[in-house]
Parts: structure tokens; sequence; C-alpha cells
């Protein structure tokens, strides 16, 4: 009997970790994760691959790990992108109805996209991703299908995210070492997005941040698509290396104290207050004033959220931003951080939270871009378009297929 | 939300990355990963080859010389045949049956046709022939077992003795022990019609069966006494008549229960040899369960011989005979 199902890892190269999940898309039948992997990464500063054979030796280690949990062969890779390179920006075109009857056509709507995509890139850039933004007639909202509407001008628009092409292509050849294809690329703030917010939220307006070890991506929806993606080359690894160098630590110890008593806000008020580096009393171990921890830490995640704020380039509130922020990624679980996002973006914000399907094994808020690849993996591209695309892989290729 | 993956020609997009795999930049993993899959698709490759000319060999064996085939495959003689049967047949009515060449091989051997020589006799309900190699041919046998017997004329026109299985199944017989076939009733009153190279089954026969076992179970004496079961009366009256040594006509019902007739059977025949010595002419059992007929012959009670040779009807009708009837509580 012939098995249409398809194994999927969803790769998240991350500055501290690689994770790798493996999704079992069964047409119809939507998708099961079957297995996981996650290993220490190595070689990438702020989402940015700097030694290729490091970086190599950890994602395909992640990639075995997942093989053997899952007890398959991996068909293809879906690969999330973040990095301080990645930028977007939008590019509005406007065309004319071509109809004698002013009736949209699809030939307009694929003008109006053709010119959108059309802006120039520099040397070294290349499109990452195309996120298409609802369409304008005549300076009306009328949607992602205008087709058959009345109108003059059709205007259409695209938020383009582009990269540094020798680091997306650096990530991409570390897949291929491992003999396997990339899929599709995703950004890191769409895939995590896709699983933290409801279609509700993305209609009305929402803002998700995921704060990872060196970089902090944040997505902005609205009217149910994606507005804006940004990456902020600043993370959680910030807040540790602000620690070691305030308070004349090593990094482990720096790490410690982050976990252990660092704040997204200053809570502390007595600065007599004090905790211990260890606790054990051993030798080396000291004490450092709690209000001087929450303070640094509070100050990186309140700059943080500025970035943001300002990469957004407008100020949010209850109209365009009415489903408030939603927090994810590792940096998410110091105690707080989404009282000093509501601070700053003044709306409420809280931490995103997983649906409950996911496995407790998964439920760590680091793995939402993973989870979210392959859900974006069988959303953003139609359950319908998998189908259709199996009958071309012929037996002979399935049999002969190199990945 | 949807992304557009078209673009101009003056844009790049990651998809014009070549995807191409190269041994030189793959990682110790990814390489042991690509030669695991070269070998595997050779292995595939050769394994479809070797399928592919295999096919093609037996196809041309086949349609050349298909004799080779069968030639091969017996150059193992049957050596050994096991019977298991649970009846009287043996070994030796098996290879008798079977008459299987000296040099035929085993895979040679036409099972089918070799089951139906063992079935040709109605003696045999079914026969299961299993192939164990190297050189053993398994017989499996499921007999029948006798219940009645009778006289029928053969094709050739002679008279001979035949034996009806319960489940009205008539054969010649083979194997059994003759002091046990003696002690079988006799089967009287009904006609034999044939079905090819045998005799067909006799409906009521299975229901006659039913009546034999409960009397063998249950009165023992009783059932050893009687010599002929007629079913003259079966298809009409639904009614037997069994002729025992000492009571020429002894009327069962075909239509109530066989248990109950016996028990009143049983209790007549005890209070008669209480009461009276007259000899019994006929019991009926199927007029009603409370009112038994009996009618008596004049004389005293005396012992009948058994009969030489089966009757095919049984008479009911003595010379005088005075009727009693037996009300029973």
């Amino acid at each position: 009997m012939k098995n249409p199902s398809r194994h999927i890892a969803a790769v998240e190269i991350g500055t501290s970790k690689i994770n790798v999940l493996i999704g079992q898309i069964t047409p119809g039948r939507g998708v099961s994760l079957i297995g996981f992997g996650e290993c220490q990464a190595n070689g990438v500063a702020k989402g940015v691959i700097t030694d290729f054979k490091q970086a190599s030796d950890a994602t395909h280690a992640a990639l075995v790990a997942a093989e053997q949990d899952a007890r398959v062969k991996i068909d293809e890779v879906f690969l999330a992108q973040t990095g301080g390179h990645l930028r977007g920006f939008h590019h509005p075109a406007t065309v004319n109805v071509e109809s004698a009857e002013n009736l949209v056509s699809r030939n307009d709507m694929q003008r109006a996209c053709e010119l959108a995509m059309s802006k120039e890139l520099e040397d070294g850039r290349i499109v990452v991703q195309y996120l298409q933004r609802p369409y304008l007639l005549d300076g009306k909202m009328v949607g992602p299908n205008p087709e058959r509407l009345h109108g003059e001008k059709l205007e259409g628009g695209c938020w383009t995210v582009h990269g540094d092409q020798a680091v997306v292509t650096n990530s991409i050849h570390v897949i291929q070492g491992f003999n396997l294809k990339v899929a599709d690329m995703i950004l890191s703030s769409l895939a995590a997005g896709t699983m933290l917010t409801t279609q509700q939220d993305r209609q009305q307006g929402v803002l998700m941040i995921d704060i990872g070890a060196g970089t902090s991506d944040f997505v902005y929806y609205r009217h149910g698509v994606p507005f804006i993606t940004g990456v902020v080359a600043v993370g959680g690894g910030h807040l540790t290396n602000d620690l070691a160098l305030g308070l004349r630590v090593t990094e482990g110890q720096a790490e410690k104290l982050k976990l252990r008593h660092g704040r997204g806000v200053v809570a502390s008020r007595d600065k007599s207050d004090k905790v211990w580096l260890n606790g054990d009393l051993a030798i080396g171990d000291r004490q450092f004033p709690r209000m001087a921890i929450e303070t640094i830490t509070a100050a990186r995640v309140q700059e943080i959220f500025e970035v943001v704020k300002k990469k957004l380039g407008f100020e949010t509130n209850s109209d365009n931003c009415p489903a408030g922020v939603i927090l994810t990624g590792g940096t998410s679980r110091l105690p707080h951080i989404e009282d000093a996002a509501t601070r700053v973006f003044g709306v409420p914000a809280h931490l995103g939270e997983l649906p409950a399907w996911v496995g407790e094994k998964l439920s760590h808020p680091a793995h939402s871009t993973v989870l979210g690849l392959l859900h974006y993996g069988i959303t953003g591209r139609s359950d319908t378009a998998l189908v259709r695309r199996k009958p071309k892989r012929t037996f002979l290729r399935k049999l002969f297929a190199t990945a | 939300m949807s992304s557009h993956r078209a673009h101009s020609s003056a844009t790049i997009s990651w998809r014009d990355i070549p995807q191409e795999v190269k041994p030189t930049v793959m990682s110790p993993a990814g390489r042991r990963r690509l030669n695991r899959q070269l070998i595997r698709n050779v292995l595939i490759g050769v394994l479809a080859v070797v399928l592919v000319a295999g096919a093609f060999e037996i196809w041309r064996t086949v349609s050349r010389n298909p004799q080779r085939f069968a030639s091969a495959a017996g150059s193992r003689p049957v050596e050994e045949i096991t019977l298991e049967t649970n009846g009287v047949l043996d070994l030796a009515w098996a290879e008798q049956t079977l008459a299987l060449r000296r040099d035929v091989g085993l895979m040679e051997l036409d099972l089918y046709a070799a089951k139906e020589r063992l079935m040709a006799t109605n003696q045999v309900r079914q026969a299961v022939l299993t192939r164990k190699f190297p050189a053993t041919l398994v017989v499996q046998l499921d007999e029948r077992t006798p219940v009645l017997r009778l006289r029928a004329r053969q094709p050739g026109g002679q008279t001979g003795e035949f034996l009806v299985a319960t489940d009205g199944e008539v054969f010649t017989g083979s194997g059994f022990d003759r002091d046990e076939l003696a002690r079988l009733p006799w089967l009287g009153g009904v006609g034999l019609t044939r079905a090819g190279n045998h005799f067909a089954a006799i409906d009521a026969i299975p229901r006659v069966a039913d009546l034999l076992a409960l009397a063998r179970e249950n009165v023992p004496d009783l059932y050893a006494s009687w010599r002929v079961v007629s079913l003259e009366r079966a298809a009409h009256d639904r009614q037997l008549i069994v002729q025992s040594a000492e009571i020429p006509e002894i009327i069962f019902s075909l239509e109530s229960d066989f248990y109950g007739q016996l028990a009143r059977l049983d209790l007549i025949i005890e209070r008669n040899r209480a009461r009276s010595l007259r000899p019994v002419q006929s019991i009926n059992l199927a007029v009603d369960a409370q009112q038994v007929p009996v009618s008596f012959r004049d004389g005293p009670l005396a012992r009948q011989q058994p009969p030489s040779r089966p009757v095919r009807s049984v008479s009911a009708k003595p010379s005088s005979s005075s009727l009693v009837t037996f009300r029973l509580p």
C-alpha cells in the first residue's frame, strides 16, 4: 500500500541552541510530531553562522538525534531564518484597472504584485520572503482577493524581507552538508507568530516578539497578515554579558544570576538586599545586591523593547495593536518581562502560550519557532498543494531519492 | 497569510541558491547518510535487475519446456506415507487406494486427484493431503461411522451388504470389525436411489441415528435386541418401526422426543414382564405420551430368534391378538 506521508524537519539554528523537530505530514490528516533533536549551538553569533564547521557539526548532531528519535529519514527541511542581517521594507505599487468596465481582473492583481516585488536590492542582498499586504482599490482596503470588484486604481504592496546573501547561503549549505535540501525558508518571527497568535489577534493587530539568546525577532500583524517584521541583534545573551561586566563575574556565573534573580522590571527597593552567587558558602562565593541585578537586566530588556519600538516606526496603542504584545523565546521566561513590555509599548503584554496539543516535552517557549515552522508548513502552504504535488513524485524518483 | 515566491529578474531569492549536493562540502554525518543512500539505491537496483532477470528466465523456461519445473521439483520421490485418521482405515488401505507410482516425486504428485481417489468411497467424509518435505505424504482422514446396515442390489446385479452412516450416506465399509457390524440393526422400508457411483444419502437417517444413539446410551439391553429399523412409514406417518428380537413392532414417532418414547418403552416392557407372560405383538409409542396401545399375541412369552436376514417391512398384523392400553403417569 502506498504511504503518501512525508517527513519534514523544522530546523532552527539559534545562537544558543539548535532545535530540530520532525513532523510526519499526511495529506488530509495534518501533521504528527514524531521526533525532536536538540544540540548546543557552536559557531553561531547573533543568529549568523560564524564558524561553518562548528555550526555544521552541531546542526548535524541535532538532525541525527531527531532522526534517531523519530526512527525515520528526513525528506526535506523547513529552515528558520533569523539574524541581524535581515531587513525589510514595504514597496507599494499601483496599476490602473485594465478592463473597460473597471472590474479588477486576476491579471491586474498579478501586475500589481510583480510591480511591488520589482524593487531592486543592493548588491549582496537576497530576498528571503515576500509578505503580501491587503490590496487597496481606489485607496480603500479590499483584502487579499479584489477580483471582479469595481474600481480604477489597484494598489498592491509587499513587505519584502531580504538578507545578506552569504549568510543565507551558509545556512543553506549547512543543511546541504547533511545531504538534505531546504524546501522552504521561513522567518523565525513568522514561524513563532503562527503558533502563538490567533487569527482574531492578527486581524485586530498584535505584536509578537521572540527574544532569543542572540537576537530578538518581531512581527507585527494587522488585517490578518504580517505587516512588519524585523530582527534586533540583541537578546538574552546580552543580559548575561551586561551582568558579567557590571558585576565582574564570569559569563557562566552571570547566566546563573540572570536565571535566578533577573527581572524585567526593578522591583527591589532595598539596596541592602543581597543574593549569593552560588549559595554554597564555598571559596569564591560572594554576595551581590539584588537591586543591581534587577537594574541591569531591566535596563537591557527595556532597551530591547525600545529598539523594537523604534524599528516598528510607529507608536503602538489600543487602536493599532488591540491584541497587545505577545512575548516568547527563551528570555521571555525572565520574571515580569511582560510588565516591561507593557510600559514600553503602552498596550497589554503577556507571554505566548502554545496550544494544548503540544506535549510537555515541547512546551518550552524556545520551541515555538520549530513548532511554528511545521505549522506554517501545513497552513501557510495549503494542504491541497501538498496533495497535488505528491503524484509528481514518481515511484522511481522516490526509490532513488538522495534525500 | 500568503507569501509570493515569484520575483523579478533584478532580485535574487534564496531559492536561486543552487542546492546540488556536493560530498566535498558535507560533514562526515552527511557523507555517511549519502553513502547509505547510494548503497541502498545500488542494492535496490541490483535486486530489481535480479527480479527482472529471474522473471524472464522463468517465463522463458515455462514457454520452452514446461516439464522442466515438474521434473526438477519431483526429483525426490515419495518415500513415506503417513496416515492420521479418526476411524478404522489403515495405511495399507490408503496406499492401495492412492495407488501411487513407485517413483512419483512429492512435488509431482497431483494432490487433488489423490484426494478424489480417497473420497471415492463414501466411508471417507473428508481427506486432507499434505506434502511434508523432503519425501513424506501426510494423509489425514475424517471417516464416517456406521449406524445401520442394509442389503441392496449393486450395479452388477448382485446383492451386497452396505452400511449407513449417521448423515445418511451409504457406503460399502472397509476395515470394520465383523462382530461389531453384526450387532448393527438392519435398515428396511427404504428405496435407494443412485447418485453417480454411489447411492444417494437417505434423508431420514440423521433422525434415526439420534434414536439409535439414545437407545445405545440409555437402554443398551433394548438396543441390543433391535434387529430392523423400518422407514416404511417415515415419509407419510412420520413414524419409525423397530423390530426387536422380542417384539415384532415398536412404533416411534419422528415428531416427538425420542428420550421420552424410549423411557415409556422401557417402562412398558418392565411392567409387562412383571404382570403378564403373554408375548407383546406391538407397542405404539406414537399415539400419545400418556396412553400407549400395546397388543399381545396369544400364548406365553416366548423368546424369538433374531431374523437371519433383513426384512424390507415389518408385519404388524398378528393372527390373533388382544389390545391393551397402558396408562402412564
